[in-house]
């Protein structure tokens, strides 16, 4: 697929290897990957460039993920309306809920298997599984 | 144990004019760092005490000093995936060992060292992200030490040439990998970021003790370069580094029980490890 066409996500994970992880899968399902350390560094990525969702992470150092995520939200559109699946390892009810008042589209719970990151990146960009 | 003083311009220059003319061996500047550490670790396996003295040995080949240099430049150079069967072990057995015994939510701490120029580290990362499907659920650290803060920078900096990478498949060297032309390549970004390389003397009573304790440690081929007394208080580090029944993983020809009594040996079906004990042992 050209490069244009692809469906872009940003992937917002404080540990290498997981956005290792995470590229490697939505890269060979045809999505172009961008990464970043924090939600600080996540909302400048946006702020740059157009993402069709976002990956992100709960549990990260400088802007965890719930705030960053409220702060999204608060963005103008389109900004504001990028969707976000939540991936974490906390899988508590209270953490659950927290994400999606602060706007989370889905939240996931690691270890995230390779047929359910396609799934729900398929689900949020549009794209046919 | 200190590292002698780096060879002179003019004594690198003859040691390569010498193996290239006795070998066809052609090493150049790129390679000068591995060559003085390969002719280091000969000049204290023969007890000489200046580079002339062991220079005079190698031309007139005392005890065969010549193929001795050349095993020594050609056997031992690390590469990526090197004993394929520990990091195989790592995946199957010890990794669920080690999640079994920990409380739930703490991370793993896994240790290279000596970590030269960064193979064993980074190959523990590309062995993880290939085969353990848990590698996003755990708060996976991965520290890479070495006693020479030269491979250290080179470790950071994550440029491997063709021989480095020769075990690995090009689909792995192509995922992980930036192609640079020239036969050099380039590690990830993400990965660079997910090993952390420090300064270590693993032979000091005592001076690996601000790196806490690990529940995997990689210590592999350097305890066999070391005397005696380095061997005991390298053992004895490397008990005090490791977690209650964290494991320690030897090169395939050495053994610990020759050289400390401290740990228990565990045999796996990919490979033989060593276990620090889950209550400590009387003396």
């Amino acid at each position: 697929m050209p490069e244009a066409q692809k469906a872009r996500a940003l992937v917002v994970d404080d540990a290498g290897l997981v956005r290792a992880y995470y590229r490697d899968i939505l890269e060979r399902h045809g999505y172009h990957v961008e990464e970043a350390l924090n939600g600080v560094e996540a909302m400048e990525k946006l702020l740059q460039a157009s993402f069709d969702f976002i990956i992100l992470d709960v549990n990260m150092p400088r802007m965890d993920g719930i705030t960053f995520l409220k702060t999204l939200r608060r963005q103008a559109l389109p900004l504001a309306s990028i969707p976000a699946i939540v991936v974490s390892t906390e899988s508590e009810t209270h953490d659950i809920s927290d994400a999606r008042a602060a706007g989370a589209n889905h939240y996931l719970i690691k270890p995230l298997r390779e047929g359910s990151l396609v799934q729900y990146a398929a689900l949020l960009s549009g794209k046919a599984a | 144990m200190n590292s002698p003083d780096p060879a002179t311009e003019q004594e690198f220059q003859r040691l390569c004019e010498f193996l290239y003319r006795r070998t066809g061996l052609l090493f150049t500047e790129t390679k000068r760092y591995y060559v003085e550490r390969r002719m280091f670790e000969r000049m204290s396996a023969t007890g000489s005490g200046s580079f002339a003295n062991y220079f005079a040995r190698l031309r007139s080949n005392v005890n065969g000093e010549v193929e001795q240099l050349i095993n020594a430049l050609t056997v031992n150079e690390t590469y990526f995936y090197r004993e394929e069967h520990q990091l195989q072990c790592l995946t199957s057995d010890l990794l669920k060992e080690r999640l079994k015994a920990k409380p739930r939510g703490q991370g793993i701490r896994i240790w290279s060292v000596p970590c030269s120029t960064g193979e064993e580290p980074y190959s523990i990362a590309i062995w993880l992200l290939e085969n353990w499907p848990e590698v996003d659920h755990h708060h996976i650290e991965i520290i890479g030490s070495d006693i020479d803060t030269r491979v250290i920078e080179a470790a950071r900096e994550g440029y491997f040439g063709k021989r480095a990478l020769m075990r690995l498949s090009p689909d792995l060297v192509a995922k992980y990998f930036i192609d640079l032309g020239d036969e050099q390549w380039r590690i990830l970004d993400s990965l660079r970021e997910s090993v952390r390389f420090t300064p270590v003397n693993l032979a000091e009573p005592g001076g690996t003790g601000l790196h806490g304790k690990f529940d995997v440690i990689f210590c592999r081929n350097v305890l066999i370069y070391f005397d005696d007394a380095s061997r005991r208080a390298a053992a004895e580090n490397l008990y005090e580094n490791l977690e209650p029944g964290g494991f320690l993983c030897l090169g395939h020809s050495e053994s610990m029980s020759r050289i400390s009594p401290l740990f228990d040996v565990c045999r796996y079906s990919d490979a033989i490890v060593y276990q620090r004990p889950l209550e400590t042992r009387n003396a």
